[in-house]
């Protein structure tokens, strides 16, 4: 064997395979831009009437949307924004665009250092690996967020994504960022508002298309008046005036001792006005009615109804060709939905943070975005405090037998949370 | 010379071997300069690549807006001060650049060796590219920095294990003794180790360099790659190794069974890359799994728990060299020449008393 004559092609190889690498990979990565939110533009609304209106935003509709969102917010390397937004335009600056780092190591981009394999380049909780986590990375375009401290519809202060950002969210794939600096974290939560005050405004102008006149000919007013008084005020408004929104927390009932209030709480856990039961379950493990979807995947789950509803019909082409475009958005502007489970509460696992003042939080106003309903209109602030006493029990109320609230469940009115829960079934 | 001494004593293939890399010696000088700098060469790309991996882990590449310089000095001159005592990213960064020169220095030294010395026309030419290669991927290196492309880096991530297996090569070549020997029946099978090894590293490099704007079907294909070549690389070493477990040459069954061993801890490091960085992939584990506390992002552990697994990952394809080239019967190494020397003193004295 002529080991010489082989071993010569050898170099030739290596280059050839690198050739090939440079002529694969010669197309450079193109600038970083936002997509557009895609469900809502071929979403059925109720405004949308004839089944031929259904159809997406034409494209043209669907580029002025682009246009204005553009000029009102810049793009991922360069974010602007209007003083009426609101926001601080230097700590965007230094969470947007590519990330690099200055001469004393100050570094820019953070969004993409640390979130964006996540969440998305358009916060839509579309980056790359959201398919394998459940649940999903935040959508933050409808601007709904759960794990606050104040009233359910109401937007997040500051100080709170500060605090989910600082202890991450438990049991999902949400870290915990405490490594990074306060004016890291800081800036990170001024981009989260700017996309989530950009998502809504977007969400604000496609729906506004419903409601133009016919002698606006299907386009939207490109006025200040209209862009900014109209749209992007009172959506900065609402995140202007959270911090005015928070929960009054009164002090934890003093006078009664905590296996009495542990029995209140769980009296009312299992009864009628709180029914928590419903949905956690008589035994807690979060088995109770778990067929419901979070907002973000019911968008998807109404479309699909929509589709469903049309299957065996004559189509007409208006139709189909929503249809075809339905079929695309999936394919790569949404995630499969997926139903959301109420939580199991004997783990002790706390999403929105195990401080009894945080599950005050969450049991007062419910958890915006998923079914979790406020029980502040059914029970008194005392109360809340007596159910966060049970569910801080529950992880160490294992005596072998979780049937054991079974039998309290029984005599309370669990035979009416079952009906409810079998009618929301059908 | 393993296959025709099959039967012999242990003792006499021992010195068989022996004499073989002593005849090897009489070139020019008492000094095989291509081998020493073939190491040479091993040591400085391996500290570089390292630096280079670190530079991806801390996403450091963009420190240093500047090429070839270093915040407009000369990269040489930067004040040593400024390079040790500042910013990590700036550490890391004008420490890959100042390594990746060296490597160039060294390669090209090693190039002009190889012609020097009687070392034979194939490591001639691995030596000129090498030489090739460091330039093409210091070039590369530029231009990332220079277009804060993306592409680039994933290309430049490809070429740098590329030419740290060609220099592992070259050190194991410029110490094979002068016998040519029959190819062994695993060979074959051994070279698909580095090809498969070097494929993993390239599908590796497309999820540490990955683009932002990739959806989520595409970086599950991505993923899926490189779970699957990850499978065949950790099989065809398993293989490799049981096929030469009792094979005389003891060369590939010793470097095969180092493969198996890397490789199976790169398949448990594997693992625990994705939960440092993205964490448990929740949506595919039982609802059972979940972690009670959130996992914290950027951990120093994690950032060695990422690194180490690309650099596990060069390793392996470092040794898959290595492997191919001792199967091939032509790699007996010093490592394994120089316990032959001790053991022929101990048979010769066994046979004397
Ligand atoms: C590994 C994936 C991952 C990364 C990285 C990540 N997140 Fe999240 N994030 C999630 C998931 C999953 C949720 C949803 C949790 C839920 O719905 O309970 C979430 C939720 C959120 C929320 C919503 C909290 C609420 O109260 O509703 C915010 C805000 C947020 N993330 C911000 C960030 C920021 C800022 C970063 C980067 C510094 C980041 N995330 C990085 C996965 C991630
Ligand atoms: C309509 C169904 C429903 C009802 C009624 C309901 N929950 Fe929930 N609950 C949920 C769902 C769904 C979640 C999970 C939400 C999520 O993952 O974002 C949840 C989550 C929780 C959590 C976890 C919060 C965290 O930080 O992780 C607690 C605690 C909780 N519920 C307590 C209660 C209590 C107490 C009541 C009665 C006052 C109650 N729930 C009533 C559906 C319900």
């Amino acid at each position: 064997m002529s080991t010489s004559s082989k071993s010569s092609r050898r170099p030739c190889l290596i280059a050839a395979i690198l050739a090939g690498l440079i002529a694969t990979g010669c197309s450079p990565t193109p600038p970083a831009a936002f997509r557009l939110n895609m469900v809502e533009a071929i979403s059925p609304t109720a405004e949308k009437d004839s089944i031929a209106a259904e159809q997406a935003l034409t494209t043209e509709q669907q580029r002025q949307v682009a246009t204005i969102l553009a000029a009102m917010f810049g793009t991922p390397d360069e974010p602007v924004c209007l003083p009426e937004a609101g926001l601080d335009g230097s700590k965007l600056q230094l969470a947007a665009g590519p990330v690099r780092s200055d001469i004393v190591g100050r570094k820019n981009g953070l969004y993409r250092e640390h979130c964006v394999h996540c969440h998305g380049i358009t916060g839509d909780g579309l980056g790359p690996t959201a398919a394998f986590l459940n649940p999903y990375p935040r959508d933050y375009r409808p601007g709904v967020f759960k794990f606050k401290s104040t009233e359910r519809a109401d937007k997040p202060t500051h100080g709170d994504l500060v605090h989910v950002l600082h202890n991450g969210i438990a049991g999902t794939s949400m870290p915990s960022f405490a490594l990074l600096s306060p004016t890291q974290v800081d800036a990170l939560v001024e981009y989260v508002k700017y996309l989530s005050i950009r998502g809504e405004t977007e969400l604000a102008l496609m729906r506004y298309y419903f409601e133009l006149d016919d002698e606006d000919e299907g386009k939207l007013p490109e006025t200040r008046e209209f862009l900014v008084d109209e749209i992007l005020q009172p959506i900065a408004d609402k995140w202007a005036s959270a911090a005015d929104a928070v929960i009054d927390v009164p002090e934890p009932p003093a006078d009664l001792d905590l296996a009495a209030s542990v029995a209140k709480g769980k009296e009312l856990f299992y009864g009628d006005r709180a029914n928590c039961v419903k949905c956690h379950g008589v035994t807690g493990l979060g088995d109770g009615q778990a067929n419901d979807y979070d907002d973000w995947s019911k968008n998807i789950v109404k479309i699909e109804a929509k589709l469903a509803s049309l299957a065996g019909n004559e189509l007409e082409p208006a139709e189909h060709r929503w249809i075809a475009d339905f079929h695309d958005v999936l394919d790569g502007d949404a995630l499969q939905p997926r139903t959301i489970p109420p939580r199991n509460l004997r783990k002790g696992i706390y999403r929105g943070g195990r401080r009894p003042l945080d599950l005050y939080y969450r049991i007062h106003a419910g958890i915006n975005g998923a079914p979790m309903p406020a029980a502040a209109g059914t029970v008194s602030p005392e109360e809340i405090w007596h159910i966060v006493n049970y569910v801080r029990s529950l992880p160490y109320d294992f005596d072998g037998e979780l049937g054991v609230d079974r039998s309290m469940a029984v005599q309370s009115n669990v035979a009416g949370a079952l009906a409810a829960q079998e009618t929301s079934d059908q | 010379m393993l296959n025709a001494d099959r039967g012999k004593p242990q003792a006499l293939r021992d010195a068989a071997v022996d004499r073989g890399s002593l005849a090897r010696g009489g070139g020019q000088s008492r000094w095989n300069v291509p081998r020493v700098l073939s190491s040479v060469l091993v040591a400085v790309t391996f500290v570089l690549l390292s630096f280079g991996a670190l530079v991806t882990t801390y996403e450091a590449a963009m420190a240093v807006p500047d090429w070839p310089g270093t915040y407009g000095h000369n990269m040489f001159l930067f004040p040593l001060a400024e390079w040790l005592g500042g910013p990590w990213d700036l550490f890391l960064e004008h420490g890959h650049r100042l390594l990746g020169a060296t490597a160039g220095l060294v390669a090209i030294a090693l190039a002009v060796s190889a012609w020097l010395w009687p070392v034979g026309p194939r490591v001639r030419w691995l030596a000129v590219a090498a030489v090739v290669l460091v330039v093409v991927q210091g070039v590369l290196g530029g231009a990332r920095v220079l277009l804060d492309d993306t592409t680039v880096a994933k290309v430049h991530a490809c070429t740098g294990p590329l030419f740290f297996a060609v220099t592992v090569a070259l050190a194991v070549l410029t110490r094979r003794p002068a016998g040519v020997d029959q190819p062994s029946a695993a060979f074959s099978l051994a070279a698909t180790l580095p090809v498969a090894a070097y494929g993993q590293l390239v599908a590796g490099a497309q999820l540490r360099h990955l683009d932002p704007a990739t959806t989520p079907p595409v970086f599950h294909a991505l993923v899926g790659t490189h779970i699957l070549i990850g499978l065949v690389v950790a099989a065809l070493a398993y293989a490799i190794a049981a096929a030469t477990w009792r094979s005389v040459n003891r060369a590939a069954h010793r470097w095969s069974a180092a493969a198996a061993g890397l490789v199976s801890a790169q398949l448990l490091l594997g693992g625990a890359t994705w939960v440092a960085k993205y964490g448990l992939p929740s949506a595919v584990l039982p609802d059972a799994w979940r972690l009670s506390e959130a996992i914290v992002a950027r951990s120093g552990s994690a950032a060695v728990i990422v690194t180490a697994h690309a650099i596990l990952g060069m390793l392996i394809l470092a040794v898959g060299v290595v492997v191919a080239i001792a199967a091939a019967g032509r790699g007996v190494t010093a490592a394994d020449a120089k316990p032959g020397v001790r053991r022929t003193a101990a048979g010769l004295r066994e046979a004397l008393v």
